[in-house]
């Protein structure tokens, strides 16, 4: 139903109008910038909450606010409607004594058509002037986001009470491929940083493996593709804070990752 | 060529009054009041509380519409349901005074829920109002309070001393069991 659960509650009180924490807002509607997926279940609330408005449906309004209506759009026909009368051009033709006021009349309907023009055109440029601020918005949260990203890699680098980590593979690799990992558990967060590993096909990725302390299954953490001389970096938080580690391991996976790590392990801590 | 005995879908119904109201028909638009101004109205009346207020909204609604039927895109959604959520949304400003908008939202909409025949509609309404009287009573309550009420999260989770996780959580599974009824 929604391919980016973290977001799944958020975007159901949100098409509520009821998300008000604006950090959460913000967050929300730069993902919604960039994800046409969260779009389409977005409207797909909207269409719920019209199923719940419908809870309200049976009394029904006295017949004057009808009367009312027909009266407001009698006195005010649209432009366009107006605009496609030929009464101009026959009254022309037909009665020429007539031209002073026909005259006015088409001078005022010129106008008319003018200020609609003028009114339509404002209308255009305000909706765009609200995408600028929107996409600038998002730019804005995007550097947020990496100005954050950055402080988190460097206190993560910092972090006296992290757990590191050294991976290698076989002895026999030249050059030696390495792998760093800084964890921090109370945050579930882990920083990797890859050095000289081997290419892989490009239906392929490495996966990183939390190995639990308490003996259970590893768990999937993040998977990474290093660049064309064998390094990479990666920050992953992982779903639940709090788990305690004994290790990291590193197999190649195919290119979604995997939830169970196929062997061989390619990478294993050091010693 | 006209085939006797069959009838366009109620859906291409809606869409030729939106077109002749945007030829500037006024006949149409009285026909599109006749269709829904039940929805409009009784959604604001259940949100404001006043059959005044509510008649102003019904107004406003119908109104914008005439003045820019543009703003409801019938390729990307049914009327019936954007008209209740636009009631909804003018209501609650209503309810909470905030300024009014001189036009109508461009909200996307996306059901393929008929509610266009009358039939259909009542249908869907008994549905809806089974599917609610089978959740739990914090459930129904937090789904209303947020839609009825226009109260944020942090507000019923405020009023109803519930974690605001929990009340997130019961909005997102009251609506999708809205909408799993009708799947």
């Amino acid at each position: 139903m929604n391919a980016h659960p973290q977001f799944a509650e958020a975007l159901a009180v949100y098409a509520m109008g009821a998300l008000d924490n604006p950090q959460d807002r913000a967050e929300l509607e730069a993902h919604l910038g960039t994800c046409g997926e969260c779009r389409r279940e977005l409207e797909a609330l909207r269409a719920d909450t019209a199923l719940l408005a419908l809870s309200a449906v049976g009394p029904q309004p006295p017949e004057r606010a009808r009367q009312r209506l027909l009266s407001a759009i009698a006195a005010e026909p649209r432009m366009e409607h107006r605009a496609q009368k030929p009464f101009v051009v026959g009254r022309l033709r037909s009665r020429w004594l007539s031209f002073a006021p026909v005259a006015v009349m088409l001078l005022l309907a010129v106008f008319s058509l003018l200020l609609w023009r003028d009114l339509r055109n404002t209308r255009r440029d305000l909706r765009q002037a609200r995408q600028r601020e929107t996409q600038m918005q998002q730019l804005l949260d995007q550097e947020r986001e990496r100005s954050a990203h950055a402080q988190e890699v460097l206190d993560m680098w910092n972090a006296p009470n992290a757990m590191r980590v050294t991976l290698v593979s076989s002895p026999k690799a030249r050059p030696q491929p390495l792998i760093k990992t800084i964890y921090l558990p109370e945050k579930g967060h882990i920083l990797m940083v890859a050095h000289d590993l081997a290419p892989l096909p490009t239906n392929k990725v490495y996966e990183l493996w939390l190995l639990p302390a308490d003996g259970s299954a590893p768990m999937p953490a993040g998977t990474f593709r290093p660049d064309s001389a064998g390094n990479g970096m990666m920050l992953h938080p992982m779903q639940n804070a709090g788990i305690s580690a004994k290790g990291f391991a590193v197999t190649v996976e195919s290119e979604r990752g995997s939830q169970t790590p196929t062997p061989p392990i390619v990478m294993a801590p050091a010693g | 060529m006209r085939v006797s005995g069959t009838q366009a879908p109620d859906h291409q119904d809606d869409a030729a009054l939106i077109a002749r109201i945007r030829a500037g028909d006024q006949s149409a638009m009285a026909g599109l009041y006749d269709r829904y101004s039940g929805v409009v109205y009784g959604v604001a009346l259940r949100v404001l509380a006043s059959t005044t207020a509510a008649e102003d909204v019904v107004q406003e609604v119908f109104l914008q519409l005439w003045r820019n039927p543009q703003a409801f895109d019938a390729d990307r959604g049914r009327l019936a349901p954007w008209l209740a959520v636009i009631a909804r949304n003018r209501a609650i400003d209503h309810l909470r005074k905030r300024p009014q908008e001189d036009d109508i939202d461009e909200l996307p909409i996306s059901t393929g829920v008929d509610l266009e025949d009358d039939a259909a509609r009542r249908l869907a309404v008994e549905k809806v109002r089974g599917v609610l009287a089978q959740l739990p009573q914090e459930q129904r309550k937090a789904l209303e309070m947020a839609f009825f009420e226009g109260m944020t999260h942090t507000e019923i989770a405020g009023k109803t001393g519930q974690p605001l996780g929990t009340v997130k959580t019961r909005i997102r599974s009251g609506l999708l069991a809205l909408r799993k009824v009708f799947a």
